[in-house]
């Protein structure tokens, strides 16, 4: 038994292994392509290492178009509609699950309708309305727009993870004589630090990654944001600066793998474990 | 209790201090013109931007933004533009996508901006592209697209073959003699490893649309005003000589199926094909530029069906109708697209200039970079009855391009395809009749 047990754990472990790499090997590819020099890259008989390592696409890529200048403008989008994002569903969130009314129902079936429709439908008035009050070739009207677009689903996410935690926790907070807002900022806030973690980074990598509305929206060269600007890369048919992309890439990837290292204990931590006893 | 307080409060502090310094990047930069550009090449972005900064030092009151688009994006892009009227002043973009927008509505009629010097210089079949019957120009053609076929010399000269001329043009029979000589075991496991030919099928439409006019076809037929599609034999023969090099004579890679032009360029580096058919006149710079160093290449004319015709398609410079500057947008075009500027655009885009005092300057008739063949075409070049026909752009996408991906890849016949394509276009079609858009 104790050897199948062992036999188990290696399979799993292997399976794991085998993951890990199918995950990896995309991001090894690119890797390995923006170090290859372009003759390499169109060798017929490709080789995942570089046999050959040269830095020129990142130069091409950082002397060449507006970089740093865009990851600088996804940045600050990213950040701030995440911090409004998550400021806005956790009150909406708690007041969804506490607080029951007939209205909650529509404002779920609002959440589900929104995640359906489809953005193409919704550009041409979004961008009249946002023409009207100047925020077209605006980082804060594409601000703007990311929060709206990505608050339904955090505010899904926040409405089953303020659920889950008992109200016996807040009966208790209140019985000792705590207000409203002191539950929710003594006791829901600490346990609801995995959530706003998970939420803030969902709602971080949608703005990072998006990019139908920020072609549109940002008129002006020095507003484009980073998948903007990496798009430049590709052309007619099928063709691209492979090696220049594949650099721009890279150099894309590392804002969203700091922030996942900063916050993946946030993640590691159980929700509500200990909280109750019994 | 404090802590969750201080958290709070330097969320909302941090936010509102990112909320300032987003609202202090916002530049409102309303300069003069804007100009968007689908270059993509380093080398052709370099040029137009170079162009436009001599445009900027010889006009500071009228002062030229360069705005790079992409081309997967740029008809999202454009549309919104249009339907919102926030819209560039100049732009970049393609004939057969131009001829729709022009019959929506969308565009400039150029005409009547259009110097006697440049409506004679640029190609009648470049400017046959973009205009409608009653005169109405939609852009100005300045790139001409036009399909060459690269081979491999080493290859070639070891099998004894002999490339075509431009005065002894290939037959495609002669292409598919050559291409049966060419493909080889060469290692003796019993598996190809060379083929005669590869073609980029992944979407064929372009290249199908192009060559049948050489075999006497071209879907499209007029009726009265209006357009029906129709599949001939002609159009049949095109089709039949293709599935039979796939599937007959197996001298055309598989991999051509799902591979555009571009993707097969690796596999004729390596040797895998000896000849790559129906690629775009651009696949030249990936040769100069990425080829190993010992890759010996050339061009091949035109190859010959009924007679030498294909279809020619432009890249085009337009000015929409909602620009309040369309007077000034020509002045910008007229200077992008003088003589010397469309020349150093097309050098470097590695296309055919649409103007003829360009294709008489030497770098456009030099062996190297086989810029005399290419540009050669141009004599031959024609314009597909399909010009004009509104839906075209639908069409492409929705049936002629999934039909003959299912043709070549061996999952209906080519009579299957024609009655596919006759019933589900005339479909698509009949839309757009019912619009009543008239080109």
């Amino acid at each position: 038994m104790k050897n199948m047990s062992a036999l188990s754990k290696t399979a799993i472990h292997g399976l794991i292994i085998l993951y890990i790499i199918f995950l990896l090997f995309p991001l090894l590819w690119v890797v390995a392509s923006s170090l290859k020099p372009t003759q390499e890259i169109y060798s017929g008989s490709p080789t995942i290492l570089p046999q050959q390592i040269t830095f020129d696409h990142y130069s091409s890529v950082i002397n060449g178009q507006r970089i740093f200048r865009s990851m600088w403008n996804s940045v600050i989008v990213g950040t701030f509609s995440t911090i409004l994002v998550v400021l806005l569903a956790i009150p909406s969130a708690y007041a969804m699950v506490r607080y029951k009314s007939i209205v909650n129902n529509a404002i779920l079936g609002w959440i589900l309708v929104s995640q359906i429709f489809p953005v193409i439908l919704v550009m041409i008035p979004l961008y009249v309305m946002l023409r009207y009050i100047g925020l077209t070739d605006s980082l804060t009207g594409l601000t703007l727009i990311y929060v709206v677009w990505s608050l339904p689903f955090v505010l899904w996410m926040m409405y089953g993870y303020v659920k889950s935690i008992p109200l016996e926790l807040e009966e208790a907070a209140v019985i000792d004589g705590a207000s409203r807002t002191q539950v929710i900022f003594t006791i829901l806030m600490p346990l609801l630090l995995p959530a706003i973690g998970a939420s803030a980074l969902f709602a971080f990598i949608s703005s990072w990654n998006e990019f139908f509305f920020a072609l549109v929206l940002m008129k002006s060269p020095t507003l484009a944001t980073l998948q903007v600007e990496l798009a430049r890369y590709t052309g007619m048919e099928g063709q691209s600066r492979t090696g220049p992309l594949a650099a721009a890439s890279v150099i894309a990837t590392i804002p969203s793998i700091i922030l996942f290292i900063f916050m993946r204990k946030w993640f590691t931590t159980g929700l509500v474990s200990g909280a109750l006893k019994g | 209790m404090k802590r969750s307080t201080v958290i709070f409060l330097s969320l909302f502090i941090a936010g509102a201090l990112v909320f300032w310094a987003v609202r202090k990047n916002d530049v409102q930069q309303k300069s003069g013109l804007r100009f968007v550009s689908l270059a993509w090449q380093e080398r052709a972005i370099a040029t137009n931007k170079s162009i436009v900064n001599e445009w900027n030092a010889a006009h500071p009151d009228m002062q030229v933004e360069y705005i790079q688009g992409t081309w997967d994006s740029a008809h999202d892009y454009l549309v919104t533009a249009f339907e919102t009227g926030d819209v560039p002043d100049i732009f970049h973009y393609e004939s057969s996508i131009i001829i729709d927008y022009a019959m929506r509505g969308y565009l400039t009629d150029l005409s009547p901006y259009i110097s006697v010097e440049m409506k004679k210089d640029i190609l009648d079949v470049a400017w046959a592209t973009v205009t409608r019957p009653n005169g109405e120009v939609g852009g100005v053609p300045f790139l001409i697209e036009s399909l060459v076929v690269l081979y491999n010399k080493s290859l070639l000269e070891k099998e004894g073959i002999v490339p075509p001329t431009r005065q002894h043009p290939w037959t495609w029979d002669d292409l598919r003699t050559a291409a049966q000589t060419l493909t080889k075991d060469t290692n003796g496991d019993g598996v190809i490893d060379q083929y005669g030919a590869g073609i980029g099928l992944r979407n064929s439409a372009n290249i199908i649309m192009n060559t049948s006019i050489s075999f006497g076809g071209s879907f499209f037929k007029k009726d009265g005003d209006h357009f029906v599609v129709k599949v001939n034999d002609e159009e049949k023969k095109l089709l039949q000589t293709i599935v039979d090099m796939l599937y007959k004579d197996k001298s055309v890679a598989p991999a051509s199926i799902g591979e555009t032009g571009a993707g097969m360029i690796p596999g004729f580096f390596s040797g895998r094909y000896a000849m790559l058919v129906g690629i775009g006149s651009w696949g030249r710079q990936q040769l100069v530029e990425n080829a190993p160093k010992d890759f010996r290449w050339g061009v091949m004319p035109l190859l010959k069906a009924q007679t030498q015709t294909y279809g020619a398609s432009t890249q085009t410079l337009s000015v929409p109708k909602k620009s309040k500057r369309a007077k000034e947008a020509m002045m910008f075009i007229d200077f992008i697209l003088s003589s010397k500027n469309t020349a150093r655009l097309a050098l470097n885009d590695w296309m055919i200039p649409a103007r003829k005092s360009c294709l008489s300057m030497p770098e456009f008739n030099d062996t190297l970079g086989g810029w005399d063949i290419t540009c050669s075409s141009v004599a031959t070049l024609g314009v597909g009855s399909w010009v004009g026909a509104p839906g075209y752009v639908e069409w492409k996408s929705r049936v002629a391009n999934p039909v003959l991906q299912e043709l070549f890849a061996g999952r209906i016949s080519v009579e299957d395809a024609a009655n596919r394509i006759e019933h589900e276009s005339n479909n698509v079609l009949s839309r757009y009749k019912k619009r009543g858009e008239v080109w």
